[in-house]
């Protein structure tokens, strides 16, 4: 009978108090998990979207907002600017590939997005975030590819016709362009990319809604459109080397009146100024409550050692030392913080699969379950460490206890 | 065997517990008897080494106990010595078989792949071969002091030190366990110093030794 056994039953002995002593533990682990995983998964998506492009050149304005509102489909744009530099772009001896993007309508909350049809056939590293789950790509204007999230949300099926309204928000009072109905052509698999949340279509078909748009209205303030001269909302660039990215930005923000932004870059800088504080937020509250839990582990124990004086002084006249007495105590802090990290990691990864769902339905961004990473294996460790120095006043209270007092007295 | 020599230690403000000599032979039975506060436990814990005395010499086995480290002395209580209280002692979470296997875990006395056989044949001797699996709480007072006397003995020691060993039972019950409890010392050989208040009980007993004033107020 060995000493993690003597502790096991010890422990469940007295299963309420046991149990919600796990339970305290495991509030503060699955909420440390949770916050870590993620954080984690969360930025390794947002970089991995970062990633497939090297440059995003747009209007004059905030970076962080242009690669927010092109590469994520999250923010307003920057403004418009000539369809030229797309051009110029293009031939650009660095230049792999450019994309024109032009936004500013959209379907129930939706973006429209008209880029030229390459842009489907773009696959970053082999792996295409615009694969089809039914029908095929646009070919020409007013032919549009939903994201499935548009699709699943919409119920909008091939061959389905729909109209955009003016702005990139839902509103009752937007303009309506019912005089120019897509048709419903493609709709891409489930990426749980942004692209889930977007509507495709080839850039024309912006320029022409826009065109007879301005026929009647003067939005040319609002969106830059001149249609004598085609303007771009953006162009997503991709270079022959990344080791390029931060040359090429300089060159165009230095000789051009666009803006250049490295999304990686960008996506990193939102994550230490602004994520990256909520982050150790988060993980403050949750270790808040694992040292709240630790102080239960020493009250619980210390309570459990003061009722069991007598069974420690019977095990010492047996023949057991202070040493194996101490010991025993330190492994039943042991195995409550254990398993309260073991329920901890289950109440995370339920955590997270809620979370998940409430981040797919909000920026289509899906979260894996939890998994061990290095920053949990070490958050983990932290937290039992904590376990173990709460069950140091415990069992040093054994360790010094007087046997024969003990025997005697109680 | 058992030697107590010059002994002295002090119990608290004005209380000496002091003791000239004592001396019991290997496998003798002897009952250290007297009124309560005489300072007969006291003796006993001296003589297991769980109080240390601050003078005099304490020899068991012919080894004196007094200079051994804490350690050692833990070691040597588990390898030599078992304990029979009056309120049983038995631990509350382990079955019967359990808490005999438990008196030989804190002890080398006996190799590990022989606890079982060894607990299960005290356990057998003493009569509970059927109740192995119980808990403490769903024996009898009779059947928890039994598991006591064989956990007692398991580790074949050469000193058992019981406390009031049928204060806590019926009469008709103290008969059976002491004489249980005489029977096995009798088999294995076994010293026994058996704490009483009880003149009756303590006359069960070959020998005798009154400690009425070993607990005294300090007159220094």
């Amino acid at each position: 009978m060995s000493l993690w056994s003597i502790a096991w039953r010890y422990l469940w002995n007295r299963k309420l108090t046991t149990a919600l002593t796990i339970l305290s533990v495991a509030l503060g682990v699955g909420m440390i998990s949770a916050v870590l995983t993620l954080r984690e998964e969360t930025q390794r998506r947002f970089e991995e979207e970062g990633q497939a492009f090297d440059i995003v050149v747009g209007s004059k304005g905030n970076p962080l907002q242009l690669v927010l509102s092109t590469v994520y489909f999250m923010d307003a744009p920057t403004g418009n600017m000539d369809y030229s530099i797309f051009e110029s772009l293009k031939e650009h001896e660095d230049v792999t590939h450019a994309f024109p993007i032009a936004m500013g309508d959209s379907y129930k909350g939706y973006r429209i997005v008209g880029s030229s049809p390459e842009l489907m056939d773009f696959a970053p590293g082999g792996r295409s975030p615009y694969t089809l789950a039914e029908g095929r790509y646009f070919e020409k204007s007013q032919e549009a590819v939903l994201g499935a999230q548009v699709a699943r949300d919409s119920g909008l099926k091939i061959g389905d016709t729909f109209v955009g309204t003016h702005g990139l928000v839902q509103s009752a009072f937007a303009e309506v362009h019912d005089d120019f109905p897509y048709t419903v052509v493609g709709i891409l698999n489930l990426s749980g990319s942004p692209n889930d949340r977007a509507i495709f279509c080839d850039i024309q078909s912006v320029w022409d809604v826009h065109s007879h748009c301005d026929a009647d209205h003067d939005h040319d303030h609002e969106h830059g459109h001149d249609h004598d001269h085609p303007e771009v909302t953006a162009v997503l660039v991709k270079l022959a080397s990344p080791a390029l990215r931060f040359e090429f930005k300089d060159h165009i923000n230095k000789r051009s009146n666009a803006m250049a932004a490295i999304p990686i870059m960008e996506i990193q800088k939102l994550y230490e100024q602004l994520l990256g504080t909520a982050k150790l937020v988060l993980l403050a509250i949750g270790y808040l409550v694992v040292a709240i839990s630790s102080l239960s582990i020493l009250i619980g124990l210390y309570m459990a050692i003061l009722q069991r004086r007598r069974d420690l002084a019977i095990m010492r006249a047996l023949g057991a030392t202070r040493g194996e007495i101490f010991g025993a105590v330190i492994i039943e802090a042991f195995w409550v913080t254990l398993l309260g990290i073991i329920a901890g990691w289950f109440m995370g990864a339920v955590t997270c699969a809620v979370l998940n769902h409430f981040l797919v339905t909000r920026i289509g961004f899906h979260v894996p379950a939890i998994h061990m990473t290095a920053d949990l294996v070490s958050a983990y460790s932290a937290v039992m460490l904590m376990g173990l120095i709460a069950g140091i006043l415990p069992a040093w209270q054994a360790y010094r206890s007087d046997v024969a007092r003990d025997l005697s007295e109680l | 065997m058992v030697l107590l020599e010059q002994v002295s230690r002090r119990l608290g403000p004005g209380v000496l517990f002091s003791c000239e000599k004592f001396h019991a032979l290997p496998g003798s039975r002897t009952a250290l008897w007297g009124p309560s506060g005489c300072g007969k436990s006291t003796m006993l814990n001296l003589i297991t080494g769980l109080l240390r005395p601050d003078s005099g010499t304490i020899r068991i086995d012919n080894e004196d106990i007094t200079p051994l480290s804490e350690s050692r002395m833990d070691a040597f209580r588990g390898e030599r010595m078992g304990f029979v209280f009056q309120t049983f002692n038995l631990l509350p979470p382990f079955s019967a078989l359990q808490n005999v296997l438990l008196g030989m875990r804190f002890s080398d006395a006996i190799p590990e792949k022989e606890w079982k056989d060894q607990a299960l044949t005290m356990l057998e001797r003493v009569g509970l071969e059927r109740r192995l699996q119980s808990k403490p709480g769903t024996l009898s007072v009779g059947e928890r002091q039994r598991v006591a006397i064989a956990r007692a003995l398991v580790n074949k020691p050469r000193l058992i030190v019981a406390d009031e060993p049928t204060g806590s039972l019926d009469p008709k019950t103290a008969t059976s366990v002491m004489s249980l409890l005489l029977e096995l010392c009798e088999e294995e050989k076994v010293t026994l110093l058996l704490v009483t208040h009880d003149r009756g009980i303590a006359e069960q007993l070959p020998d005798l030794f009154d400690c009425t004033g070993l607990a005294r107020e300090d007159e220094s």
